[in-house]
């Protein structure tokens, strides 16, 4: 790459880092007294200078010459560890993290214009207002740190941060204490596995010597370690399971998943850009952008595939009855989440990209939709107390249903084409993970659509006391771009693939040369009609079954779903119970944990503070007995210091 | 060494002190009348010195005549002391009463000349000078800093205290003039050490108690345990802004001066010794995080906060210069970049406590703090950052600070002999880490979480506002940007590293020749 292009990247990257950091501290700073109700304009500017420039570097490593559209890019030494070596703060430029840049500023930006008028009522800004924009702006400096970072510090020190955001925006309500609760439990569910992924860098430092991912990767993949020893296949690994723990409460994998759910207490844009779009899928990118450890271990490339496949079909199977738009979106991006873990363990990193690509469309725009309808109802999201808004919200129905046929792999629409490819790879890898994904698209389809039909569809009912009334244009017009994407995006992935062939250089090495699909002369290539889109005619077919059946349902014949759940009430209890694994965890993990609490506790109070005392008064005794002596604080003062010495001269040379 | 040469060496001290004289004069002028004009005189000396400091550039260790040594160890805690000391300055503008504001900013001044001269000295004399230089301006300006008896009685204590501190160290010196011969801390050239015995390489027993002494006589200045025993007294009895200067000033220079006395014989010291500062160490941080635990009283809690980190920068004295470098490696260079954060953070917490008042004066109690936040948001934050930097906790300096001096315990190989209680060591210091963060987190809550009926009353002016903005915005770029000054605080220890690769020298040669030359001449 030429020096010139390389300058571009570097001014980009610090651009796009940089730009929502500043403006997070000017709403932060400047909106109490000085912005007041327009503190999303710093926002906003930020961000949409770290689009433009995300844009820019995509352009250049767009154009870059093949086999050059990676650059690693120093920016200073940060921490000297001696003898020259340090920890740098540096970029990793490749088509990964700008396709990654792309999306995150570019769904921030649509969802801080959105926030705009969502955080008011009757155009009056929330409580919090300021606070609400710099702490997202804060978000997506963050994860733009985490995306773009090039080494596992800097990526490690991004996790934590977009963690701290996401804790800051969940319980943004603080005052209401399930929105506390809920903080709190996504930060501790996080702390599990990032304990594990802490746990994993180390050990690469310790293996390797270094963070940097280019060293590290190509150590792994010549199988040595820093000391030039072999590199043992437990030790590779152990590293990669380690880092799929991380990634399994970042992206609320089985089986800590239960944070998620939860953090819908949050604002909806929030829930949008946080736990639909971007930071839920950083533990997808660091799988991908870890290509060459998990590759490298098929244990743990099989874990990542069962992972996936187990969760996407789990999750799917609780939205079938939530009754919560938000939790039902909730458990639907948890299930998506699914897929591109299945796909990453099937070696089809570019599909799990691609479906998190056209997911983070469709799924913002459900979400933001969602807000809309809650915005409109009142802040009230259940589907029991109102219906049949489709006229009443002609907008927001419109794009809900445009989200809603693409997240249900409609033919045509985003999801259909990304979530294919996955089911694709999952058959061509061993048929109960492709029937697993096949049988989760049904789901999929079903549940959503079961939220639509209750939500837009039968007699027009809106809670009491609610003036319904569609969302004004800074929300609509992230919604219908929005829709534009969940329809458009997916063509990026159809015919010659560009998609696709923009991320080949970063995954040739690793998941592609590693494949055993492709060893074993599986790629179908060369295949006839039914191979090349049989499984597109069932799968779509299934989305067309499940929106059908929904619609047969939940639409027509009401009764069918009380006749159901009076059938198998165990099951329908199972599963609005989301098959009590928050009830499971409280007993065999919250409770003890409370009681262990409550008994250092009671040490605490008896024992240390005993100690303390005893620590504190040792001293004042001495110094009383002292004072005894010499009538005044300060001799006795003196005398300690003079016995101090006294007594480590003794000590030194008569003992 | 011709006198111009001399003269244009010490000009960052020469600075100080004709600003310092002429401030007193004009104390007393008509000048003083201005609220102003005297600490903005005070700073401009001060960015003199400074601008002279750098302008300068690192020196190359060539000058070295009447008992000073200009090494880069003295650029280094030049510009530490004045920046610093600029930073105090702005936090004390508007603290003594109107009359004396002269002497008061001149006494700043020469205190931190003190500081730099103890960088520079090379003679256990001019040392000792220095050090006293240090601490007798700071009983004053304890007793003029507010008209309290409180005041009065801390700087009374402080004096007679530091008397008895004085004469130890004296008597300490005094031996180790007996057991040398000379009162030169270290031949410059050649590089020989001249406290150690010529046979061993190893301090003689009359230096052994020369050199216990002289150590505890700088333990009360740094306030290590127990010597540490007036601290709380003093910090609670003068005005906040100047116990901000209190807890770094006096504590930069016995530091300087211990890495001095230890650099004399090479950092090559006996096992005892290592023993006793270890013990020193672990208690000091112990001791002061436990006790502060207890406070109730703000300033009393910083007060052991300064004395826990004293303890963990004896962790990095302990560790010392030998393992290799840069501040990952280098105890010195660790210790050098944690005092200069410390410096910072604890003026910047004594800063707020000084920016607020209750109808009973200043801040006094951890409820008198209540609510700080919801009245002056921006203070209360940058108190927030300034507390969680003395904690150790990312994103500020502290962290960064730690971390040097936590790995520079763990950079021994596993066969050096101290190598295990170092590391024994560096736990106990992470485990203190923990403890602190029981009352630093009690200091932000208490701003942020707790209730006041009543508003606190904000004093201080803007300057005040100014300096403890600076400090925490210093402990986030720090942060970031550690390398600067970590660069820096590892390049001012290569004078020591000359040292200690002398001492080792000196110990190879005996046991090749068994009868090494020591050269003995004084200067």
């Amino acid at each position: 790459m030429s020096i010139d292009a390389l300058n571009t990247l570097k001014l980009s990257g610090l651009v796009v880092l940089l730009a929502p950091l500043l403006g997070a501290i000017l709403a932060g700073a400047l909106g109490p007294k000085v912005l007041r109700s327009r503190s999303h304009w710093p926002a906003i500017l930020g961000v949409g200078a770290a689009l433009a420039a995300s844009i820019n570097i995509f352009m250049t490593i767009y154009g870059a010459p093949a086999g050059e559209a990676s650059a690693r890019i120093p920016i200073y030494d940060w921490i000297l560890s001696g003898a020259g070596s340090s920890f740098r703060v540096e970029f990793l430029i490749d088509p990964l993290t700008s396709l990654m840049l792309l999306t995150v500023t570019g769904i921030s930006l649509l969802v801080v214009i959105y926030s705009r008028d969502y955080m008011r009522e009757h155009d009056k800004p929330e409580r919090g207002y300021e606070r609400f924009f710099a702490f997202l702006a804060l978000f997506v400096f963050a994860m733009v740190a985490l995306v773009l970072g090039g080494n596992f510090l800097l990526l490690y020190l991004g996790w934590e941060a977009v963690g701290l955001c996401s804790y800051l925006l969940i319980g943004f309500y603080y005052s209401k204490p399930a929105a506390a609760a809920a903080a709190k439990k996504a930060f501790l569910v996080n702390r599990v596995g990032d304990f594990g992924f802490g746990l994993g860098i180390l050990l690469i430092y310790l293996s390797f010597g270094t963070l940097e991912y280019g060293a590290v990767f190509e150590m792994v993949q010549n199988g040595v370690l820093a000391s030039g020893e072999p590199l043992a296949q437990g030790r590779i690994t152990a590293i990669a399971l380690l880092l799929l723990c991380g990634a399994c409460g970042k992206s609320a994998q089985l089986p800590l998943h239960v944070w998620l759910p939860d953090a819908m207490e949050g604002p909806s844009p929030v829930s949008a850009l946080i736990h639909a779009a971007t930071m839920v899928t950083a533990g997808v990118y660091m799988i991908a952008r870890c290509g060459a450890i998990f590759t490298a271990s098929t244990t743990a490339m099989t874990v990542v595939a069962i992972i996936g496949a187990l969760t996407a079909l789990f999750a799917a199977t609780i939205a079938l009855v939530q009754m919560d738009m938000k939790r039902i979106l909730a458990y639907s991006t948890i299930s998506q989440l699914g897929y591109m873990f299945l796909g990453i363990g099937v070696y089809a990193a570019d599909s799990a990209v691609f479906h998190l690509f056209t997911h983070a469309f469709f799924k913002a725009l459900l979400f933001l939709g969602a807000g809309s309808v809650m915005h409109a109802m009142g802040g009230i999201i259940d589907v029991r107390y109102f219906g049949g808004l489709r006229k009443l919200l002609p907008w927001t129905f419109l794009t809900f249903l445009v989200g809603s046929l693409a997240l249900s792999g409609f033919p045509g629409l985003a999801g259909f084409f990304s979530k294919d490819e996955i089911i694709h790879h999952a058959l061509s890898s061993h048929w109960i993970l492709g029937g697993v994904g096949l049988l989760t698209a049904l789901l999929t389809a079903f549940y959503t659509f079961r939220m639509v039909f209750l939500a837009f569809f039968g007699r027009e009912r809106v809670p009491e006391g609610v003036h319904a009334h569609e969302s004004g244009k800074w929300m609509l017009a992230p919604l219908l771009l929005l829709s534009v994407g969940a329809i458009g995006v997916g063509y990026l992935g159809v015919g010659a693939k560009p998609f696709h062939e923009f991320l080949a250089p970063v995954f040739e090495h690793t998941f592609v040369a590693n494949n055993p699909a492709i060893w074993h002369g599986h790629a179908s290539d060369h295949a006839g009609f039914w191979e090349h889109y049989g499984l597109m005619i069932v799968s779509g077919g299934l989305a067309i079954f499940g929106i059908i059946g929904a619609y047969f349902l939940y639409a027509r014949e009401l009764w069918i779903p009380g006749l159901v759940k009076a059938t198998v009430p165990r099951t329908y209890k199972a599963l609005l119970g989301k098959y009590f694994v928050d009830e499971a965890y409280d007993a065999t993990i919250v409770t003890p944990a409370r009681q262990v609490g409550r008994f250092c506790v009671g040490i605490d109070n008896w024992f240390i503070d005993g100690l303390i005392w005893f620590v504190a008064a040792v001293p004042r005794a001495i110094a009383y007995g002292l004072r005894l002596m010499h009538a005044g604080g300060m001799q006795g003062y003196g005398v300690s210091m003079v016995a101090g010495i006294a007594i480590i001269v003794v000590l030194l040379f008569w003992m | 060494m011709p006198a111009s040469n001399l003269l244009t060496q010490l000009l960052p001290e020469l600075i100080l002190l004709v600003g310092a004289c002429g401030l007193l004069f004009l104390g007393a002028t008509r000048l003083a009348a201005s609220r102003s004009f005297l600490p903005f005189a005070g700073v401009l000396v001060l960015v003199a010195a400074l601008v002279v400091t750098i302008r300068r550039g690192e020196p190359d260790g060539s000058f070295a005549a009447m008992g000073l040594w200009i090494s880069s160890l003295t650029h280094y805690v030049r510009w530490v002391a004045l920046s610093v000391g600029i930073l105090i300055l702005l936090v004390n503008w508007y603290l003594p009463v109107q009359e004396e504001r002269g002497e008061f900013v001149a006494l700043i001044l020469l205190s931190l000349l003190g500081v730099l001269l103890t960088a520079s000295a090379n003679d256990w004399l001019v040392l000792f000078f220095a050090i006293e230089l240090v601490s007798i301006p700071t009983y004053i300006l304890i007793a003029l800093s507010r008209l309290d008896q409180r005041a009065a009685e801390a700087s009374v204590k402080y004096f007679f205290l530091g008397a008895l501190s004085a004469a130890i160290l004296a008597f300490g010196l005094s031996f180790l003039y007996g057991a040398s011969g000379t009162t030169q801390i270290q031949h410059i050239a050649g590089g020989v050490i001249s406290l150690t015995l010529p046979s061993t390489g190893e301090l003689g027993s009359i230096a052994m108690i020369g050199f216990l002494f002289v150590l505890a006589g700088l333990a009360f200045k740094v306030a290590a345990v127990p010597f540490h025993v007036y601290a709380p007294d003093v910090y609670e009895g003068a005005a906040a802004p100047i116990t901000g200067m209190l807890g770094f000033v006096p504590k930069l220079a016995g530091f300087v001066a211990l890495i001095k006395l230890f650099a004399a014989i090479g950092w090559n010291l006996p096992i005892e010794i290592k023993w006793l500062v270890w013990i020193l160490a672990a208690v000091t941080m112990t001791a002061g995080n436990v006790i502060a635990l207890l406070q109730d009283n703000v300033k009393r809690m910083l007060a052991y906060s300064s004395i826990a980190h004293t303890g963990y920068m004896l962790v990095a004295l302990l560790i010392g210069p030998v393992a290799g470098e840069g501040p990952m490696h280098d105890g010195v260079a660790a210790l050098l970049f944690y005092i200069a954060v410390y410096g910072a953070m604890n003026l910047g917490a004594f800063a707020m406590i000084a920016s607020f008042g209750r109808k009973h004066g200043e801040l006094e109690t951890l409820d008198d703090m209540n609510g700080i936040a919801s009245q002056a948001p921006a203070v209360a934050l940058a108190l927030a950052i300034c507390v969680f930097s003395l904690m150790g906790f990312p994103p500020t300096a502290g962290f960064i600070g730690k971390l040097y001096i936590l790995t520079a315990a763990f950079s021994f190989s596993a066969d050096h002999a101290f190598a295990q209680p170092l590391l024994v060591l560096a736990i106990v210091a992470v485990v203190n880490t923990v403890i602190s963060a029981g009352y630093y987190l009690r200091i932000v809550a208490a701003a942020y979480v707790g209730k006041s009926s009543t508003p606190a009353n904000p004093t201080g002016g803007f300057t005040l506002r100014w300096g403890l903005a600076v400090c925490s915005l210093a402990m986030l770029v720090l942060f970031v940007w550690p390398r600067g000054l970590a660069g820096q605080a590892s390049r001012a220890t290569a004078a020591i590293h000359d040292s200690v690769s002398a001492a080792h020298t000196v110990v190879r040669v005996d046991t090749d020749f068994g009868n090494a030359q020591v050269d003995r001449t004084s200067p």
